[in-house]
């Protein structure tokens, strides 16, 4: 995407790792539209949020408030994290046994960090279901949480600025994903997670 | 594209050469290749006029390449840094550096210089060429430029003739800013900023070269005569090889003339801050065990065995994280010290020795405890950066900031920006 000068002199092929998007579950619940990069089957999978950025993987801090384990023979545990504005659900099966042995070990609540893959299913009603497939959870401190707030707000405002001025084609896509939201939305709901922080 | 003119260009060339080219053909030929393959108009006029060259078994004109089957005759004085592969050259140039040949096929190898640039060539052992000295100029006619490993080079074959110039002709090469060395051969004025652990046997030193512009890593072999650079001090280097390993750039300082000088550079570049999560802990991270044998310092495996030096059970213990800290941007790659992984884990060094002979899930133990304390917090990292990693000596747990609280709560709440 940026294309510096640095970016220009790397091997073609050199690996970039996706960086984590910051999104509150307010945004990331609003998301209907997923796509692939390229038609490779190795190719990242995006989901596009409705401010007009493609999201790989995310980070989020919150409050773990319920898990569950699932399954006989494929076990699997299931997730809430909740954050100011709702709640993200987390999984982690066993194609991620480092997630899964970490998640598995957590007393609920308590405040998590959570690095994973955003995923959109469609139930069989045809709503939307979004779940973040879990790569790493760790307990952290309640500054940290906060700290993800104030994080999660900046890039919130610095995507709903962006929409507005200048459409990138990620914008442009979203605009058509998404006809019916306006992205000021999350102006406000940033708005309201900062609030929610007690000095 | 005015056909006609261009036409008439590449007939007139092949005049001078006594063919009579038929113009009409040639532009038949141009129209064909613009209009009907969309051929660039001026890659149409080269591909005819190589077309003809080969018809007429002539050098493609404005060149020194002879064509196929080519006699060697067409041999064209040139600088040094207008030598092109493929071509046959006539030079007068000093010879700057002598590098110990590769193969016994070679009889010498180095550097050969003018004003305008300097090359490395090659004297096969078949030619019986004379043998040059370094220091001493010389005319060098029918040699070829070719191409090895990417880089230009002069190969002097039996049909080449050396003669020496005795005349004293004086050559002062001009330093390039690291920024715009490339592949061949390069001279800097840089100073000796990192040395690094020697990861070779014959490997003499290695390390971190910085001017105004960047930074550029060195290396030198062991060899009769040469002597390890000084950290801190400032060099002029003149003709050092520069390769290119794994798409990045490296000085070979074995043909190069080192000159220590009393000046200070400002090293630019490289020093870098960057703040984020700690998105990922690899592995490898937490207490290992490194080679004892010195200057090697490599991390060995589980069964202690170094890629070099094989088992070493009297292995040394040794903390490090390599991560990935995120922005929401941009991920970078991070390497902490053992003295920035002792401050942020708060975990020492003989306590996690400790941990790892004490618990039954040993090293295992020091990573998961480690990465328990470190995952998903945001930090702050100072060092520099190397080959897209940074190389941390430095790094900060960020606090909340009540100020930065206000300022997000201002701006959600304000009017669009």
């Amino acid at each position: 995407m940026s294309t510096n000068a640095k970016d220009m002199g790397r091997r073609e092929g050199a690996f970039e790792r996706e960086p984590a998007r910051r999104v509150f579950a307010a945004e990331l619940r609003e998301c209907r539209y997923q796509f692939k990069d390229g038609e490779d089957e190795k190719s990242p999978t995006f989901v596009l949020l409705p401010s007009g950025e493609r999201s790989n993987r995310i980070f989020i801090v919150g409050t773990l408030t319920e898990k569950t384990r699932q399954g006989e023979q494929n076990i699997f545990y299931r997730g809430r994290v909740v954050d100011p504005t709702g709640t993200f659900f987390i999984m982690a099966g066993s194609y991620q046994p480092e997630a899964m042995q970490q998640l598995a070990k957590i007393e609920t609540p308590a405040f998590v960090a959570v690095i994973g893959k955003p995923n959109l299913y469609q139930k069989p009603d045809g709503s939307f279901m979004n779940s973040v497939r879990v790569e790493s959870i760790t307990v952290v401190d309640k500054e940290t949480r906060d700290l993800w707030v104030l994080d999660a707000a900046k890039h919130t405002l610095d995507r709903v600025d962006a929409y507005a001025k200048e459409p990138t084609p990620d914008i442009i896509k979203a605009k058509e994903q998404y006809p019916t939201i306006d992205p000021s939305v999350f102006r406000k709901i940033a708005y309201d997670a900062l609030a929610q922080i007690k000095m | 594209m005015d056909y006609s003119e261009a036409a008439d260009r590449i007939s007139r060339k092949f005049a001078k050469g006594g063919q009579t080219p038929d113009v009409k053909k040639i532009e038949g030929k141009l129209r064909r290749l613009v209009d009907e393959f969309g051929v660039q108009p001026s890659e149409a006029e080269r591909s005819v006029t190589n077309e003809l060259a080969k018809e007429y078994n002539l050098p493609v004109p404005g060149s020194g390449l002879s064509p196929a089957g080519g006699k060697g005759g067409g041999t064209e004085e040139k600088k040094i840094a207008e030598g092109v592969p493929g071509e046959w050259v006539t030079i007068e140039g000093k010879v700057v550096g002598l590098s110990q040949p590769a193969s016994p096929s070679i009889a010498q190898s180095g550097i050969i210089a003018d004003e305008s640039g300097a090359i490395r060539f090659v004297v096969w052992a078949k030619s019986n060429a004379p043998a040059m000295a370094e220091g001493s100029w010389y005319r060098i006619e029918s040699a070829v430029v070719d191409e090895f490993k990417g880089v230009a080079n002069l190969k002097v074959h039996s049909g080449t003739t050396i003669k020496e110039i005795s005349e004293d002709r004086s050559l002062i090469p001009t330093p390039n800013p690291i920024r715009d060395l490339h592949t061949g051969i390069g001279c800097v004025r840089a100073k000796f900023i990192q040395e690094w652990d020697a990861s070779h046997d014959r490997m003499l030193q290695s390390g971190l070269l910085g001017d105004e512009t960047g930074t550029i890593k060195f290396v030198m072999w062991k060899e009769p005569g040469k002597e390890k650079l000084v950290p801190g001090a400032v060099y002029n280097i003149f003709y050092a090889g520069v390769d290119e390993f794994n798409g990045r750039l490296s000085l070979n300082l074995n043909t190069a003339t080192i000159l220590q000088e009393e000046g200070e550079i400002e090293v630019s570049g490289g020093e870098a801050a960057v703040i984020g999560a700690i998105v990922h802990i690899a592995p490898g991270s937490g207490i290992i065990k490194r080679c004892p044998v010195e200057g090697c310092n490599r991390a060995l495996s589980r069964q202690n065995y170094c890629p070099v030096h094989e088992i070493q059970p009297k292995f040394v213990y040794d903390l490090r994280i390599k991560g990935w800290l995120d922005d929401g941007e941009k991920t970078h790659s991070i390497l902490l010290q053992r003295d920035v992984v002792e401050s942020l884990t708060e975990i020492t060094l003989a306590e996690a020795q400790g941990i790892a002979e004490n618990n039954p899930l040993g090293m295992d133990e020091v990573f998961l405890q480690m990465r328990d304390k470190v995952l998903g917090r945001y930090i702050t990292c100072h060092g520099r950066e190397i080959e897209n990693r940074v190389l941390v000596n430095k790094c900060e747990k960020i606090t909340f900031s009540t100020a930065d609280h206000t300022a997000l709560l201002n701006r959600a709440g304000g009017a669009p920006s």
